[in-house]
């Protein structure tokens, strides 16, 4: 019995180890010292830039043909120089930088360019992020070092989209570019690993070897962190304040236009109400959020635009003021019942907030809502569900949703608002129709003067903000936490999608300090 | 040995209905489930397809075919091995296991042994020291744990041993720089997982062992063999561990389903890159073809637990028995 | 009555659960969706004895209302679970023959399911909540129930009076009602309550596992992994005690139930069927 028992068990745990051993990473060893360890949250679906892969930047294995500095100007990159804008705007000429060459070895020509975004319109790839370059009429290649750009109107932030990576031609799933890494493995569900590109244009980096590590649980991420295992990470908040203070640990929190806010359905009987919307704009604690729910880590929000653009409106903001959101209420019909929640015409002061049944910042933020709603007698119903649940149920309740970019008012604000998005998906969910918005974001998009698009922008905060479209709540900051010293980290204002890049965007600039 | 061969073969043969039983209702809850496979299947792209690329995939996976063709569809296709892709692991579904059944049973087995050696050691002991502090120390502990929901465990232990005295890794198999997996960084990573594992799933083989080396101490071979003069510890050991094996093999094999929830809730806890964990992000993104392959594969796991008990028991019980009698 | 003292115990420590857990809505109204940000955090204190979670709530309160919530859930969880298996019970044993042994063989397989993994399953294609957590547990846990049934049937149909009832003209029915349920009910009322902590375990294990009740609901399952967050600042509280909130009245129910099994087969050796 002994013998047998001993044998099944030796039997099982070879088994485990011949099986375990397939599953080993397959790029090759000598991970030491020289290795940076990135946590990340989130795995990428693709490292395709055609197929919505890192397209404002930062994605360490390629090169759009501009890059962007962490102030949000944008520099050349595998465009010798800014591009050359025609005077009606709709043709943008590129000339690109000499003696470029892929990972592996090709030199870089207009016709890569040219198959790059040639591929991502192509209907049949059907890339994700179509849409956002649905201004190109053609790409042209006219000689080996110019590209050419016919658009369909003037779009005054196109320049902002040649971010995108450029793949070689005919190289869609090679994840060959010619960044400052190479791509070298992927063990899905685990991690990617890079090397360093010695031959980069930009000079090879200092750091030579990274390792992209995915781990969606913030514990996971911040206990392997505290183990050395990591060299960085991106946390929340309060999983990072245990290491601010810490010796040889850098906490860096950078801004970003990343906000979280109620989007409302403007047809439904109570959130269509503007006195219940703007009576909840005051009712909230914007500032009680930040401070416990973000542990300090964001700023309150009141727009869609990010005070840490130059294109904010600081009008648009108010302060906390339950009391004359009770009096606004009183006024606009809303008496208060017996069970202390408000009715007009015999309709209760009521409506459900949806939130991501996974993702606890959100519903920490409904719930805060809720509480703050409770107190001026209007009853709001967290409801945590699905994505798949919460998409059908958008055009009928409220949402705590988040968006925004830094890098053009254009970015998101034009899907978000113009009544010809209305209804489509997460475009315009609350189907906002304001015909004076959209001309002012026509306006914006379609003029190259930069005064004429600061007041149509300008002038579109302070409506927005009027109609009471959304109750923005918070902008975060995100934070990273980074093991050892180094020179060159330089945090930047981030977009809602921070995975792909984030403050890692200019590794290859980074050098160990002394 | 006949036996043995007729007991294993009316099990498997009983292994067949329930695996078609269980796919059959897998297929079914699946058909009525509110969620749409062509939506999952595009997940952020479901935005920008127009309704008419949906219906063509719609049609390309047989959808609009009759249920009972679609079931035979899916059912052929798992037979020959193609089990899909995985939406969440952007991989095939084979591969998905083939890379994480190991690790699952490297922890599972691990966590057997270390359950068997620590529960005969803990039980034998209780036995032997029956009605002391110590005694009811045990059987009070193996209630308690009992009654302890595994995850909570888990998370108690990670919060000592990981968070406040730092010495063992809170999760993952191994460390992230890492680029290959090393025994001992496995070894260093595997403890606290398979150690939680294995405590939540002993507190019933700790009280059977206790009780049946307490029975066995009052038998009147014990007492002979006592008196023949053979040292106390050697005969409680010897008779501890041959009253024990059996029930433990017979009982493992009724166990193994409470055996997948615990390693279900271990590699989740822990991060383990096994297949049961697997199953938990499978549900979450509704990832039908890698939830369906694992629900499966669980069935099967408790269906051959089932079958090597009975052999186990159906081998061992004749000498058992003449042993009993001597 | 000779009550052990662990049983006494235990009968103690539920009762006091019970009493709480009912009175408390009487001097500390939770509404679910309430928050408090300006004391979140905190730990234990005389005006919070165990703390407060991440969001300001107070952990003592909401783990009662946790365990309410659990309760509930977990008892109709049990008693769909009694329903089914009492019926495929009852008409296994009193059918016999070929229905018999198919329906015992349909128990077989439902015990070789993996419950928690075929609860995900069932959860995962009918989206997280109530509904789906009592249907997940409910359908997998009926085998015992009806493995007690039938052989309570089997075991009284052989019973001298129930023989003499049957062959001196009683109705089945009749027969059923007069001889069969006063039988059956201590057992099957023993097995749903040990089903009850069965099922509370199942639902925590789902909400844990972010696949249970809607996540801001005061559940035991929910708090802990909400806990779960907060360790890493030091906030042991707000996952230890919803966890002990799991593990007492567990402890006490089969402390309990082993109590009430030894008076129900006196004869049979005390054994912890765990």
């Amino acid at each position: 019995m002994r013998v047998l028992k001993r044998a099944a068990a030796a039997g099982l745990v070879a088994a485990a180890l011949i099986a375990g051993g397939c599953a080993a990473p397959s790029g090759e060893g000598g991970a030491g010292d020289d290795t940076f360890v990135v946590g990340l949250s989130s795995e990428y679906d693709t490292l395709s830039p055609v197929l919505g892969f890192a397209p404002d930047g930062g994605s360490l294995i390629y090169d759009g043909l501009m890059s962007r500095a962490p102030d949000l100007s944008l520099r050349p990159a595998l465009a010798e120089s800014a591009p050359r804008v025609s005077a009606d705007g709709k043709t943008v000429t590129f000339r690109l930088r000499q003696g470029v060459r892929f990972h592996d070895g090709t030199p870089l020509t207009s016709a890569d360019v040219k198959y790059t975004y040639d591929t991502l319109l192509d209907e049949a790839v059907a890339s994700p992020i179509r849409g956002d370059f649905a201004a190109i009429d053609e790409v042209r290649a006219p000689d080996a070092r110019t590209v050419e750009f016919r658009l369909r109107h003037a779009y005054a932030p196109f320049p902002q989209r040649t971010t995108l990576g450029i793949v070689k031609k005919d190289g869609l799933k090679q994840n060959i570019g010619t960044g400052p890494y190479r791509f070298e493995s992927w063990t899905p569900g685990d991690k990617i690993m890079l090397s360093g590109n010695a031959d980069y244009w930009g000079g090879a980096p200092a750091i030579d070897r990274v390792v992209l590590a995915f781990a969606p649980d913030d514990n996971v991420r911040a206990t392997r962190l505290r183990a050395g295992e990591l060299d960085a990470a991106v946390l929340p908040p309060k999983a990072a304040a245990g290491f601010r203070g810490e010796r040889g640990v850098t906490v860096y929190d950078v801004p970003s236009a990343d906000y979280r806010g109620i989007m409302y359905p403007l047809d439904q009987p109570v959130t269509g109400d503007r006195a219940i919307r703007e009576a909840v704009g005051l009712a909230v604690d914007r500032r009680a959020m930040v401070d416990t729910i973000l542990a300090g880590a964001g700023e309150p929000a009141y727009g869609p635009i990010s005070p840490r653009t130059p294109w904010y409106e600081p009008s648009v903001e108010r302060a906390h003021d339950p009391a004359a959101a009770g009096r606004l209420l009183d006024q606009a019909g809303w008496t208060l019942g017996d069970d202390g929640i408000r009715v007009k015409d015999g309709r209760r002061a009521a409506f459900t907030l949806m939130y991501p049944a996974g993702d606890s910042l959100r519903k920490e933020l409904a719930l805060a809502v809720a509480s703050d709603a409770k107190k001026i007698g209007i009853a709001v119903e967290p409801a945590g569900l699905d994505w798949d649940a919460i998409e059908p149920r958008m055009p009928k309740d409220a949402l705590i949703m988040g968006y925004g970019s830094p890098y053009d008012p254009d970015y998101v604000n034009y899907e978000m608002f113009h009544s010809a998005f209305k209804g489509q998906g997460f475009f315009n969910p609350g189907r906002y129709d304001n015909p004076k918005v959209d001309e002012l974001l026509e306006r914006g998009r379609g003029s190259v003067d930069e005064a004429t698009r600061k007041a149509a922008y300008t002038e579109l905060q302070k409506i927005v903000h009027r109609d009471e479209v959304w109750t923005y709540l918070v902008y975060l900051t995100h934070v990273y936490v980074i093991r050892g010293a180094y020179d060159g980290i330089t945090p930047g204002v981030e977009a809602h999608e921070h995975a792909t890049g984030g403050l890692f965007r200019d590794l290859h600039t980074w050098k160990p300090a002394g | 040995m006949r036996a043995a061969a007729v007991m294993a073969a009316w099990r498997a043969a009983f292994a067949v209905p329930v695996l078609v039983l269980v796919s059959v209702g897998m297929f079914a809850l699946a058909q009525a489930s509110p969620f749409d496979p062509v939506r999952q299947y595009l997940g952020e792209r479901a935005a920008v397809t127009s309704p008419e690329v949906a219906e063509e995939i719609r049609r390309s996976w047989g959808l609009d075919r009759p249920l009972p063709e679609q079931y035979t569809a899916w059912l052929g296709n798992l037979l020959r091995g193609e089990l899909g892709d995985s939406r969440t692991f952007h991989l095939p579904v084979a591969q998905v296991i083939a890379e994480r059944i190991g690790w699952t049973l490297l922890a599972v087995g691990a966590a057997l042994v270390l359950m068997l050696a620590a529960s005969l050691a803990v039980g034998t002991y209780a036995a032997w020291r029956q009605g002391s502090w110590i005694d009811r120390l045990i059987v009070g502990g193996a209630y308690a744990n009992e009654a302890a929901p595994v995850f909570w465990l888990g998370l108690l232990v990670i919060w000592v041993f990981a968070v406040r005295l730092d010495w063992l890794p809170a999760g993952g198999l191994t460390d992230a720089a890492a680029a290959t997996v090393e025994p001992g960084d496995v070894l260093r990573h595997m403890v606290l997982p398979v150690t939680v594992l294995a405590i939540s799933q002993s507190s019933w083989l700790v009280l059977y062992v206790r009780e049946s080396v307490i029975g066995t101490l009052r038998e009147d071979f014990v007492i002979g063999a006592r008196a023949r003069g053979l040292r106390e510890r050697t005969v409680v050991v010897w008779h501890a561990l041959r009253s024990a094996l059996l029930p433990f093999l017979t009982l493992l094999g009724t166990r193994t389903p409470e055996l997948v929830t615990g390693a279900i809730l271990v590699e989740t806890v822990f991060s383990w890159p096994g297949v049961a964990g697997a199953s938990v992000r499978a549900a979450l993104a509704v990832d039908f073809p890698l939830l369906a392959a694992l629900t499966l594969l669980g069935t099967a796991a408790v269906l051959l637990g089932n079958l090597l008990a009975d052999v186990a028991y159906t081998l061992a019980d004749p000498r058992v028995r003449t042993l009993g009698v001597a | 009555m000779g009550m052990p003292v662990q049983a006494r115990a235990a009968a103690g420590v539920l009762a006091a659960l019970a009493l709480v857990t009912v009175l408390v809505p009487a001097f500390a109204q939770l509404d679910q969706s309430l928050v408090n940000l300006r004391e979140a955090g905190l730990p234990p204190s005389l005006a919070h004895p165990f703390g407060t979670d991440e969001v300001g709530r107070d952990v003592l309160i909401r783990s009662i209302y946790g365990l309410r919530v659990s309760f509930l859930v977990g008892l109709v969880a049990a008693l769909v679970s009694m329903v089914i298996g009492g019926l495929v019970g009852l008409a296994a044993g009193t059918l016999g023959g070929l229905a018999d042994r198919l329906l015992m063989r349909v128990v077989d397989g439902f015990n070789a399911l993996p419950h928690l993994l075929f609860g995900i399953f069932i959860v995962a294609m009918f989206a997280p909540g109530a509904v789906a957590v009592v249907v997940s547990v409910g359908v997998t846990h009926w085998t015992t129930a009806a493995r007690i049934v039938r052989a309570e049937v089997l075991s009284l149909r052989a019973r001298p009076f129930v023989e003499a009832a049957i062959s001196g003209g009683s109705g089945r029915l009749r027969v059923a009602r007069r001889h069969l349920l006063p039988h059956l009910l201590p057992h099957l009322l023993l097995a749903t309550v040990l089903m009850v902590p069965h099922a509370i375990w199942h639902e925590t294990a789902l909400s844990f596992l972010g696949l249970g009740l809607p996540p801001h609901l005061a559940s035991l399952g929910n708090m802990i992994n909400d806990g779960q967050r907060s360790l890493l600042t030091g906030a042991w509280w707000s996952s230890l005690v919803p966890g002990l909130f799991i593990l007492v009245p567990t402890l006490a129910v089969a402390v309990l139930a082993q109590h009430w099994r030894d008076r129900l087969n006196p004869r049979r050796r005390s054994e912890l069927n765990l």
